[in-house]
């Protein structure tokens, strides 16, 4: 392909009334016809691509990301009209902090204007009664651009019929770490309820080791000594409470070691009833249905640390060779019908398994 | 105003004062056509019937309009599935040729010819396998299938000279036939390499200690075995079940949550590193590259943390284990340049 300029007599022909209207209606038609199989629920996009395409078209890097937001906003057009619930996009890695300055800055200047555009009223995101949600690190971003942000927010807040995440400055490995993080704070803090203690695969001795090592690093700042003393006393006593815990009542053992921890004994909820569900419950994405299908652009076959907990399991996922400005409804339309195709193939596999089960 | 000699007109353009609506009305009256006679009332009341009679035609054609979706989505997913027969058929065929024309021959020097070119090898490879219930598509069902796949993968890994694989499935019940999968995998190797060449072999999985019996065959040449053990190789494989995924991190929050009630964790300290090293220690570390011997791209489970910047290779429409996606995964991998978020 050439530069861009080449192509004007393409563009004329393209933009001419009647071969506009005709595309228009077609992308309507075939939008409308996706509806009426089964549509996935809420769908990520790894818009990578950007910059490559400039490159290609010998265009600035800055241009690249513009024509990429235009491709996102058709794209959040097409899902929007087939049914799709929630949108993630990864907009902004925590990783991409390590690029140029002068392209981060530009890449914030764009997201104030454009994350305004798409909030503004009777623009894309009204008309289909979306709301923004923006996830991430929020200390990493300047005061200036958190304020736009929190504008459109608060601006598309009273849409609910769909949502578009914006990850922000986003890394997976952050989210599960904070959802860790929240889940431990939840847990941590008295309540009226019993811990039962039991064997686990995580030795707290080593992880204690690992704490004592990161504390020794802080050593100078001081206010490190708490921890070490009582790291040799729990471990003979955790391990005879849990063998006890079993045969006696587990109330028993359980006054024994608050006697030992503190006097006036506050309640804990129990750490066993902390479940997958729970550190689902506390991921950015915790109120979007489960992630059916995830699109990145560009050839490159790495997730790069977006929506781990989310995509590994029963999430599709597909890498496509285009990058993402030419990313439109032809390029997403064959992910669509495939992914309806093993949707139906699927629910053909269940039923016959079901069908077997009840002729048994 | 007479004073200043303004018509009214010119007056108006130099006011400030804004106008009121019935001084606007009165300025806008010489440019309205007349008052609607009789007779054109009456062909308005009759166009906007005829509007209403519109709307209706305009509901009457919503069903025509969904008929008319649906026939188009039955027609577009009929043609997509003869075009995805199409092109399954077209890529098996085209593997079968690839396969036959790059087999291993059972032999490591084919295996280390192939990828002799490449320049950038994984040090970590973690492959995801699958147990089949029943014999339905080849003859790679039960455990039996399975063992066979994870011995080939394994006698593949250590003729191209991959230091530690990993392999993935979602049940896990290779995990209980630790020393019998050892056996099974060190045969293999034995029939590639021969009895004196094979790699030393150590076999792992998370939760279980490792299992690598230390003298292994008596046979194993000690006449000038010392000198010969110094180029050996030695192979790791390290078995992964859905548990050492979601499981093994909610395992960890449990842990760090009984740790904060008991006050030896502050929720300042829980943090990446922490949880990194951790789940490093218990479970794997980052795989370079990640091979699926699916059809699809659908990670089943596989450890969540450990998939950061993982190359993630499969071939489209492929259905179970075999080396030309093993191989082809490898070329891939030396191909693509790593790009940390640069």
């Amino acid at each position: 392909m050439g530069s861009l300029h080449d192509s004007r007599i393409h563009k004329w022909f393209a933009t001419s009334p009647p071969v506009a209207w005709t595309v228009r209606q077609l992308r309507e038609l075939l939008i409308g016809s996706l509806k009426q199989g089964p549509v996935p629920q809420h769908v990520a996009f790894v818009m990578d691509g950007n910059r490559r395409f400039a490159r290609n078209h010998h265009i600035e890097t800055v241009e690249g990301h513009n024509l990429g937001f235009e491709s996102l906003a058709r794209i959040l057009e097409v899902c929007y009209k087939t049914g799709v619930k929630v949108v993630t996009i990864y907009a902004f890695s925590i990783e991409n902090f390590k690029r140029s300055k002068h392209e981060v800055d530009a890449l914030m200047s764009m997201a104030k204007v454009k994350l305004q555009q798409l909030a503004e009223h009777g623009a894309l995101l009204d008309r289909y009664g979306a709301s923004i949600r923006v996830l991430g690190q929020r200390e990493l971003v300047s005061p200036d651009v958190l304020l736009a942000v929190d504008k459109a927010v608060a601006m598309t807040a009273h849409n609910t019929k769909a949502v578009l995440n914006v990850c922000f400055p986003y890394t997976s490995r952050h989210e599960i770490t904070t959802a860790v993080m929240k889940a431990v704070a939840t847990y941590g803090t008295p309540i009226h309820n019993l811990p039962t203690p039991s064997k686990r695969t995580f030795s707290e001795s080593h992880i204690t080791q690992h704490l004592r090592k990161q504390m020794l690093e802080e050593d100078t700042e001081g206010g490190a000594e708490q921890p070490e003393s009582r790291s040799t006393s729990p471990s003979p006593k955790d391990a005879t409470s849990a063998e006890d815990g079993r045969s006696s009542s587990t109330s028993t053992a359980i006054n024994s070691s608050d006697k030992d921890e503190t006097q006036n004994g506050p309640t804990f909820l129990d750490p066993e009833s902390i479940s997958a569900q729970t550190l689902t419950d506390h991921m950015m994405t915790a109120d979007a249905p489960p992630l059916d299908l995830l699109v990145r652009t560009s050839g490159v076959k790495r997730l790069s640390d977006f929506m781990l907990w989310q995509a590994h399991e029963n999430t599709s996922i597909v890498f496509l060779e285009c990058l993402w400005p030419e990313f439109d409804l032809w390029q997403f339309l064959p992910v669509l019908v495939e992914w309806q195709w093993q949707q139906k193939k699927l629910q053909e596999e269940q039923q016959r398994i079901r069908g077997r089960s009840k002729s048994d | 105003m007479a004073t200043t000699g303004l018509t009214p007109t010119q007056a108006a353009a130099f006011r400030r004062k804004q106008l009121s609506a019935q001084q606007r009305e009165e300025l806008l009256k010489p440019f309205l056509p007349s008052e609607l006679s009789e007779t054109e009332t009456r062909k308005k009341i009759r166009r906007r019937q005829s509007q209403q009679n519109a709307s209706k035609r305009a509901h009457i054609s919503t069903p025509i309009r969904t008929f008319l979706h649906i026939a188009i989505y039955h027609v577009v997913a009929l043609l997509f599935s003869i075009f995805f027969r199409f092109r399954r058929a077209y890529r098996l065929a085209r593997g079968k040729v690839v396969s036959l024309l790059k087999y291993h021959h059972r032999t490591p020097e084919f295996i280390a010819h192939d990828v002799k070119d490449l320049d950038k090898m994984p040090k970590h490879l973690s492959v995801i396998v699958e147990y089949q219930e029943d014999d339905e598509s080849q003859g790679t069902a039960g455990l039996e299938g399975l063992v066979n796949d994870v011995c080939e993968i394994s006698a593949w890994a250590a003729s191209a000279g991959i230091p530690l694989l990993s392999v993935y499935e979602r049940t896990g019940v290779l995990k209980n036939y630790l020393p019998q999968t050892h056996a099974s995998i060190w045969n293999t190797l034995e029939a590639y390499f021969g009895p004196r060449r094979k790699p030393s072999l150590s076999l792992r999985a998370p939760h279980l200690s490792s299992y690598s019996p230390p003298n292994t065959p008596p046979q194993a040449a000690e006449p000038n075995g010392s000198d010969l053990k110094e180029e050996r190789q030695h192979l790791t494989v390290l078995l992964l079940s859905e548990h050492d995924g979601r499981d093994t991190i909610v395992d960890l929050t449990r842990t760090l949550a009984e740790m904060a009630q008991k006050g030896d964790v502050r929720q300042e300290q829980i943090n990446m590193d922490l949880i990194d090293a951790q789940l490093n220690d218990h479970v794997s570390c980052e795989p370079d590259l990640l091979i699926l011997f699916s059809p699809t791209v659908q990670l089943k489970g596989y450890p969540p943390w450990q998939l950061r910047l993982t190359e993630i290779f499969h071939l489209p429409d492929n259905k179970g284990v075999n080396y030309q996606v093993f191989l082809r995964a490898l070329y891939n991998f030396a191909k693509v340049e790593m790009r940390l978020g640069r």
